[in-house]
């Protein structure tokens, strides 16, 4: 889930947005501090308006920093941006409810045995949020007009400002978009282990890989390329330390970007 | 007075260390995120040779070696990819580096880092060798310096600037992009190399946990506010950069409000990279451009 918003803003932008790992982090704590005191409300109650202002930081970067920054400067500028508008949330995260470890606070799950494999509840529902998400993002990109000119303006955003595709429009939806499937990814993630600040960068990461794995820009590819990602770092605790657990997917993102900078699919258009 | 001294030691590595990032990311274009993975390999390298026996001014020099040849070894793949990837790639590289002296316990102790790293032996330890440890650092920046200076005059640094504009029209004059770029690498490298080096010689104390993307993000913003692609700029930057981060210590902050001060650090340290980039790209010191005509 994170890859798909992290290759959406690279698909249309072009350009890798470092602070992506910071809207993650945003949607667990902004849940957290929904479903903690004062306010108490449940955990499926409390995500709501989590996605909703994570939505909104999103939209905010776009407006205040990225934006300007696209009219003006290079590329260097705007990475440049990206990575102190993300050590800067990184900071307000940790100010705000400081570098512990924290939990949702939900009772341990029982396991269930499935043919020989242990899968809490928790983690069946996650599997099922996120296969349900990306159907919606899979029916809003092919079948709504927003979709046809998110695909146009990822293919080539003169052109399809020239057909009359609104891009601040688009650059909107693209950014909520990204930023909201960010957040839910990032609860689900706090749902089944725990919130530090700097979860987002570690799994940003990873992200990284599974995006470069499908082919930058791709967004069913990245899916995939999580999928392979997650099966094969568990995997490879079995033959190597696990300490170097996240080695693995860093040798395969140094690896992937040198042999085969296209990705494994090779695909470079599609349905992106 | 010490404290005096150690935050001009800091800023003078900081200083070299930030030139070394210039050359590759104001020189030539090149972001490299990974830098401090060789400020970290200099330091490594000089303190696992002091450890072994080897005398330590021979250690230095094979530490600024090794960072060196490991900068041209990641750039001659990894500028095979260009731009944002190159990034990913040396930012990888840097995390890959720090996982590996965090697991490989037997070299590198892990997360318990090397302790007593020796100083020159013409350098007393502790406290009273700071004032000598000064005149090496401001030697050794003023050799930097120079290195850079003479590099960025020669036709190499005015090669490099038309790259970093333009790679095809430097392609176009005969330039061989991809050499200069593994030698802008290369050197820059080098110099991390030698920050590392006085680094973990001055600290005596080495681990992984000082090797981070925050020292990366800290070394960029000195290099960003000093100004890209000047020789004077990254100087500057780390002065300010260093002052900042010392003098916060001394601000009346009451007892229980310590733990917000880190934070709010990183949180200026962000704003200002931000700002930077919205307000004033080009840093304190522009660089200077004719106006073409």
């Amino acid at each position: 889930m994170f890859a798909v918003g992290l290759t959406m803003v690279y698909g249309v932008f072009r350009f890798i947005n470092f602070s992506h790992a910071e809207l993650i982090s945003c949607g667990a704590y902004l849940t957290l501090m929904f479903s903690s005191p004062p306010i108490s409300w449940p955990l499926y109650l409390a995500a709501i308006p989590a996605v909703i202002l994570t939505a909104a930081i999103g939209m905010s970067q776009e407006w205040l920093v990225y934006r300007p920054l696209r009219r003006r400067a290079g590329p260097i500028a705007l990475l440049i941006a990206s990575i102190g508008l993300s050590y800067l949330l990184r900071n307000v995260i940790r100010l705000i409810w400081g570098s512990d470890l924290l939990g949702f606070g939900l009772p341990a799950a029982r396991g269930m045995e499935f043919g020989g494999y242990y899968l809490t509840g928790t983690q069946l529902l996650m599997a099922a949020t996120a296969v349900a998400f990306l159907a919606i993002l899979y029916l809003l990109l092919t079948r709504t007009l927003l979709g046809k000119s998110l695909r146009a303006a990822a293919d080539n955003p003169e052109l399809a400002e020239i057909m009359g595709v609104r891009m601040v429009r688009v650059a909107a939806a693209v950014w909520i978009l990204a930023s909201s499937f960010a957040a839910v990814g990032g609860i689900l993630l706090a749902w089944d282990t725990n919130l530090e600040p700097s979860m987002g960068v570690s799994n940003l990461i990873k992200a990284f890989a599974a995006v470069l794995l499908g082919g930058a820009g791709n967004v069913w590819g990245s899916l995939l390329g999580g999928l392979v990602i997650g099966i094969a770092e568990n995997l490879s605790v079995a033959i190597f330390s696990p300490g170097y657990k996240d080695f693995f997917s860093f040798g395969l993102i140094f690896g992937l970007l040198l042999l085969k900078p296209r990705g494994i699919f090779g695909i470079t258009v599609g349905v992106r | 007075m010490d404290y005096l001294i150690h935050i001009l030691i800091l800023a003078l590595i900081y200083a070299i260390f930030a030139m070394g990032l210039n050359l590759e990311l104001g020189y030539a274009g090149l972001f490299n995120f990974g830098h401090v993975a060789f400020f970290g390999i200099g330091a490594y390298v000089s303190a696992l040779l002091c450890r072994a026996g080897v005398p330590v001014s021979l250690a230095m020099v094979c530490a600024v070696m090794a960072a060196a040849a490991a900068g041209a070894l990641l750039a001659v793949p990894a500028l095979r990819v260009s731009g944002d990837y190159f990034g990913i790639i040396t930012l990888v590289f840097a995390e890959m580096f720090r996982l590996v002296c965090l697991n490989e316990r037997w070299l590198t102790k892990g997360p318990m880092g090397l302790p007593g790293i020796p100083r020159p032996a013409w350098i007393a330890p502790g406290v009273e060798g700071m004032p000598a440890y000064l005149l090496l650092a401001v030697l050794t920046v003023a050799a930097v310096f120079l290195f850079v200076r003479i590099l960025t005059g020669s036709p190499f640094g005015r090669a490099l600037k038309v790259i970093r504009e333009d790679e095809h029209i430097a392609q176009a004059f005969g330039k061989n992009i991809q050499h200069l770029k593994i030698k802008a690498i290369t050197a820059g490298s080098a110099l991390a190399g030698v920050a590392g080096v006085l680094w973990a010689h001055y600290i005596s104390y080495i681990s992984p946990a000082d090797f981070t993307l925050t020292e990366t993000i800290l070394v960029l913003l000195c290099v960003v506010l000093g100004g890209r692609g000047t020789n004077a700029g990254p100087v500057l930057g780390a002065f300010a950069v260093v002052c900042f981060g010392e003098m916060v210590r001394f601000l009346p902050i009451p007892q229980e409000f310590h733990r917000y001060v880190a934070p709010l650090q990183g949180i200026v340290y962000g704003a200002v990279l931000v700002g930077l980039m919205l307000k004033m790209p080009d840093g304190l010191l522009p660089e200077h451009r004719r106006l073409r005509s």
